[in-house]
């Protein structure tokens, strides 16, 4: 056949508006809200349970028609730039928890859920947790889906040849301080030689870190990340390294896996959700799992919020659903479905989050995870936690893995740390 | 575009009469432009105006939802004190050295070995495009084996030869290796490709005649084929260099780390952290939008001065 030049014409043009048209309409649904029926979610893959966006869908069907949309890839950057393009918001936004502190000096952009009742509901929800979703100004943007409380994951096995207690209850008791665990890592290198209690250094930080009420930015904008509290965390993170309880092991390499299968590397300090990632990633050690109290005290990693955004046309209904769906009945869904830790305490002692679970020898994990999560202190998190943060993490890392003088590198962490305060108008 | 009209000009006897003289350039033709149209206005929807957005961002301070704010040139003052982003061209500089010169002298004799090749060309063919076809992270996720220190392949081969175990993603220099030995790899086949391409161009009556003057293969080689395949080595050189300088994927996956520490750290002393990991970095995870904007020019500029010096190189030695 041979195509006319009006015809070519013709189909130029039609390639160009179905290229537009599609483009709009695969972007997100239809213009939110406008239709009053349509009501688009977005979260991310395994951030909510499935069942109960389902049943959600099912139960609001009359009212809206929910259009739950697992958004894949690097969700922050997407919901920014939907957010400030201005078009095709979703009304219902998850948040996830370690970005919560940058959507708060932004809380403009979403719905303050006091307006709309969330204050009679917060009795049911951790406190510090819901402390976390409050913008300075005082509003709520934010409803608690799940939380990280920290844990020890230990193989009773290793820590029962190395002569170190093997019971969760005696583990809990008996490595309850820092101290204890080291000296616990250093029989255990000492019994089995090539073992090591931990695999970098980067956790001990990090959980005690979790475990104070300051971080590294103060509600002032000061930069507190040289401050005494940084520094011990710092320094017990360097007397494991001196210790020589810390591994040489990269985490996610084949050397790690074969390492923890072995026994080598008997113990992670991980937050609850890490429970699903041994299960996936070490299904041949079933079994040879059990769960302990965290040295130091209990700390947090993680764990998200859905938000209302103002671009939603029916605020009251979103919240409606969302309440629903985050109630402790469904929270308990979550964490059996997809691990996702209630935020609702009075989740904790319902029948079906109390079962034994086969990997970790039968044990009942709630008894570990639930006091650990109602324990977790509250600390400030601020939107410049993550870039002043992040050379100290870095400077740990260098100390740990290539054995820079850690001296040397608190120092130059503070000198970059400084820098970076004044580039983001942060005093110090 | 713009030379289009010029083909069908009216004859002068035409143009001299009035009447005649409104109907060219774009009324005439705009029938043609409409036709070539989608390109163009879907480039400068999805391109040129956020190009243009980036620029005028950089002289903003932004979080990415809350307003902008006027920084002048701060954002590029800081960038040219910032030892991090100096850093990060280096690695970005070592690490496509250290991929793109072996990839170039692979590249070329597996060329050679495909151009003289009887049998089973095409298998040979596709199996050394594959790589380049291959999911990014997929490949990252295997080298990350590869590379690790106790079971990993490299080690295994190390040893066999009686050499020591090297901690390949805990050291700066092991972790450059292991990134470019991966973009090596991804790449040498495409570029072996393109030179096969450049090698048929070449007519067989220069060989013939370099043999009659009694040229040996060596001697063909540097002296008929490669003057000859000059423009083609430009083309992969200027490529590989806009695609080296882009690394991003690679590091990324390759030194992916536990929940607790940016991905876009780039590992232990930051020895994997490219430009564009860099960039990432500062965008979206410090949220700092107009510095990240600041930095993306940074790299456009430090690319555009390596494709020119490239080229430079390349015809220099033409001209000599």
């Amino acid at each position: 056949m041979r195509l006319s030049r009006r015809g070519l014409l013709r189909a130029g043009l039609a390639g160009t508006a179905a290229t537009a048209l599609g483009g709009l309409a695969s972007g997100c649904a239809v213009p939110t809200g406008s239709t009053g029926r349509n009501m688009v979610l977005w979260y991310w893959s395994g951030g909510l349970s499935d069942t109960v966006v389902k049943e959600a869908r099912a139960r609001y069907d009359d009212v809206v028609t929910l259009k739950a949309q697992q958004i894949g890839g690097y969700y922050r950057p997407k919901l920014i730039t939907t957010m400030a393009g201005r078009a095709h918001i979703p009304d219902i936004a998850g948040l996830k928890g370690e970005d919560m502190a940058s959507y708060l000096p932004n809380a403009d952009q979403f719905v303050d859920l006091r307006t709309l009742g969330a204050d009679k509901l917060k009795g049911q929800y951790l406190d510090w947790k819901w402390q976390q979703a409050v913008a300075p100004d005082g509003s709520l943007i934010g409803f608690p889906i799940d939380v990280g409380p920290v844990v020890q994951y230990y193989q009773p096995a290793v820590y029962d040849k190395a002569g170190l207690p093997s019971e969760p209850d005696d583990v809990s008791r008996e490595m309850d301080t820092w101290e204890k665990f080291f000296a616990a890592g250093e029989q255990l290198k000492k019994r089995i030689p090539g073992t090591y209690i931990l695999t970098d250094v980067g956790s001990v930080f990090e959980m005690s870190i979790g475990q104070g009420t300051t971080r590294f930015v103060d509600r002032d904008r000061h930069f507190i990340g040289d401050g005494e509290h940084v520094r011990t965390c710092w320094d017990r993170a360097v007397e494991a390294k001196r210790r020589g309880i810390v591994s040489n092991i990269v985490t996610g390499t084949p050397d790690s896996i074969s390492a923890t299968e072995k026994g080598h590397l008997p113990s992670q300090l991980n937050a609850s959700w890490a429970a699903g990632d041994l299960k996936l990633q070490y299904p041949k050690t079933e079994g040879n799992w059990r769960v302990a109290d965290c040295p130091g005290g209990p700390s947090n990693v993680g764990g998200s919020f859905l938000s209302i955004t103002k671009a939603c046309r029916e605020p009251e209904r979103a919240f409606e659903i969302i309440a629903w769906m985050l109630n402790a009945d469904n929270q308990a869904q979550g964490f059996v479905e997809a691990g996702l830790f209630p935020s609702t305490p009075a989740s904790y002692g319902m029948k079906k989050l109390r079962e034994p679970d086969p990997f970790f020898g039968d044990q009942i994990t709630m008894d570990v995870y639930g006091p650990a999560a109602e324990k977790i202190p509250v600390a400030y998190n601020s939107p410049y936690d993550v870039a002043l943060g992040q050379p100290i993490r870095d400077e740990i890392k260098n100390v740990g893995v290539l054995g820079k003088d850690p001296e040397k590198a608190w120092s130059d962490a503070m000198s970059k740390c400084r820098r970076i305060a004044d580039h983001l108008g942060v005093s110090r | 575009m713009a030379t289009l009209p010029a083909v069908e000009k009216p004859p002068a006897a035409l143009a001299d009469t009035p009447a005649a003289k409104p109907r060219t350039g774009f009324r005439k033709h705009w029938h043609l432009y409409a036709a070539i149209s989608p390109f163009y206005l879907l480039f400068l929807a999805f391109g040129l105006i956020p190009v243009g957005f980036s620029l005028y961002l950089s002289f903003h301070r932004w979080d990415g939802l809350g307003s902008m704010e006027w920084a002048g040139l701060a954002q590029y003052q800081y960038l040219l004190t910032d030892s991090d982003f100096w850093q990060s061209i280096g690695n970005t500089i070592v690490i496509w050295a250290l991929a793109t010169f072996p990839m170039i002298f692979i590249a070329m004799v597996a060329a050679v070995m495909l151009n003289s090749a009887v049998r089973f060309k095409n298998v040979y063919r596709f199996a050394y495009f594959l790589p380049n076809v291959t999911s990014i992270v997929a490949v990252a996720i295997i080298f990350g084996s590869v590379f690790s220190t106790n079971f990993g392949l490299m080690n295994a081969l190390l040893q066999a030869v009686g050499l020591d175990q090297v901690a390949w993603l805990n050291t700066p220099w092991g972790i450059k290796v292991a990134i470019a030995t991966l973009m090596t790899w991804q790449w040498t086949g495409y570029n072996a490709i393109i030179f096969l391409a450049g090698l048929q161009t070449i007519p067989s009556d220069l060989y013939e005649a370099a043999r009659i003057d009694g040229a040996g293969p060596v001697q063909t080689f540097f002296r008929v084929t490669l003057p000859l395949m000059r423009p083609v080595l430009l083309f992969v050189l200027v490529v590989s260099t806009v695609t080296g300088l882009q690394s991003f994927a690679e590091p990324q996956v390759l030194l992916q780390t536990t929940a607790n520490e940016s991905t876009f750290s780039g590992g232990p002393d930051h020895a994997g952290r490219t430009m564009v990991l860099y960039f990432f970095q500062q965008t979206f995870d410090n949220n700092d939008f107009g510095y990240g904007a600041a930095v993306a020019w940074g790299i456009f500029l430090v690319v555009v001065l390596f494709s020119i010096i490239n080229w430079r190189l390349v015809r220099r030695r033409g001209e000599a």
